[in-house]
């Protein structure tokens, strides 16, 4: 078993196997599952103009974050992991399986901790406020992506190439955590046998991550494995009926107002607190903290 | 929870996570290194024993057979004609070089004495191994499968993604 673990791998096999996990399931598997939860909403009498809108509204937003992504990703993303990986890392690690799999387990616990983020510190909730505030749970909604989201997880996979694992492998670990997340924004699927809802994350545990229930906020972020929330005191089980969108509803299906609502939130509370130090504190602390001396 | 405890959480996540993958990325290449070592010795034998061929120690009747010239013919798009390897053991592993290719007309060229095959286990029957393919001028390392028709004839075949062959290597 470890022979087999530690045998090394052609790098031609282990992106073609990314490729069918993460670059195909969009064919074989999100887009299908999409159309079944249409014809379910339909069946349910849901399927009305508003869930419509928002949903082309979650594939515009994912256009523009795509673009964004691109950019970052040929000017600067590459080239900086390449740097770092060759300069400041560990001693690199082979290709194996053992490599491939703590590799995605890093990635994995890395996006619990960027999640996290970017729900308790404010410029990330600026940005991450535009994925939660559907008041609709589908695939679709998985692709609603602010301005600021391909930013955030540079921060948390640098690390990861310091440790030396390769940065094309972290990349392609991060977007398989990315597509692990995706298949969890449905109401289709109930609860799953216990052992996988106590290992792993599922549609369940997602959908409490989404409820704007005040039991439910700021809970549940992991991406594969669910066993880091229960490790850092942030699991939250479903019990009552989950309520979708944020606290301060945005009543509008309008792209531009989806994608920019956080950041322009962000820029008016930033108007209405005083003093150098505190505007800058609007930018690290909670979403929810205002200045005592206001 | 408080802030200390989620950083050693955290921390000893990380360092355990990526200890088990330096420790077995470290223990590979250990392996690799003997190897080499041995590889080495066993050339140096060579060198200074000629006449052995081969070192004694690392005889075996029932697999060494496979060892010498063997001709390969192709009649594909790229190639047609025959291509001409010397099978020689080289530690552990026998290793398929290239020394001469030969077209239809029978015009013959020396070959460049590429390491095209690399038989891992061999059992006199039956082995495994990784064989060298090109395909649109990319070359491609691919797991293969020995098995002996005759002393003088084997079958190499292998499938990669739905590219599959067989090559029938008739001994010279």
């Amino acid at each position: 078993m470890i022979e087999f673990l530690s045998k090394k791998l052609d790098w031609i096999d282990v992106e073609y196997w990314f490729y069918i996990l993460n670059d195909l399931s969009l064919v074989y598997i999100i887009v299908p599952f999409f159309i079944l939860e249409l014809v379910r909403y339909a069946y349910l009498k849901k399927l009305n103009k508003n869930l419509i809108l928002d949903s082309v509204a979650n594939l515009i937003t994912f256009g523009a974050f795509f673009l964004i992504e691109i950019i970052l990703g040929l000017l600067a993303i590459t080239k900086a992991y390449f740097w770092i990986y060759n300069n400041i890392s560990l001693p690199h690690l082979e290709l194996n399986w053992i490599t491939i799999i703590t590799c995605i387990l890093l990635a994995d616990f890395a996006y619990y901790w960027e999640h996290r983020m970017m729900h308790r510190i404010g410029i990330g909730w600026a940005t991450h406020t535009v994925h939660h505030s559907s008041p609709h749970f589908n695939m679709s909604v998985a692709y609603r992506f602010g301005p600021l989201d391909a930013i955030m997880p540079i921060l948390f996979s640098l690390p990861i190439v310091m440790l030396g694992y390769d940065p094309i492998l972290v990349l392609l670990s991060e977007v398989f955590v990315q597509v692990f997340q995706t298949l969890l924004h449905t109401e289709i699927i109930g609860k799953l046998i216990k052992p996988v809802e106590y290992i792993f994350n599922t549609p369940s545990h997602h959908r409490v991550h989404h409820g704007s229930n005040r039991q439910y906020w700021d809970k549940n972020y992991a991406g594969i494995l669910i066993i880091w929330d229960r490790m850092f005191s942030t699991f939250e089980p479903e019990v009552e009926k989950v309520r979708y969108g944020i606290s301060e509803p945005l009543n509008s299906n309008n792209p531009i107002k989806v994608f920019f609502h956080g950041i322009s939130r962000l820029i008016r509370k930033l108007k209405k607190v005083n003093g150098f130090k505190n505007k800058l504190l609007v930018f690290i602390k909670p979403p929810d903290w205002m200045p005592t001396n206001k | 929870m408080k802030d200390s405890t989620l950083l050693f959480r955290s921390l000893a996540t990380i360092v355990f996570i990526v200890g088990i993958a330096h420790l077995a990325s470290y223990a590979s290449q250990k392996d690799d290194i003997n190897y080499n070592y041995q590889e080495s010795i066993d050339s140096n034998q060579k060198s200074v024993f000629p006449e052995d061929g081969k070192s004694k120690s690392n005889n075996n009747p029932e697999t060494d057979y496979i060892i010498g010239k063997w001709k390969v013919n192709y009649n594909i798009e790229d190639f047609n004609g025959s291509v001409f390897y010397n099978i020689k053991k080289e530690g552990k592993y026998f290793n398929a070089y290239t020394y001469q290719y030969q077209d239809k007309n029978g015009n013959t060229e020396k070959a460049e004495g590429l390491k095209t095959l690399i038989i891992k286990s061999f059992d006199g029957y039956q082995g495994k191994g990784v064989y060298t393919i090109e395909y649109e001028q990319q070359q491609y390392q691919v797991d293969c499968q020995i098995d002996m028709v005759d002393e003088n004839t084997f079958k190499l075949s292998y499938d990669y993604y739905g590219y599959s062959d067989v090559e029938s290597w008739k001994r010279q």
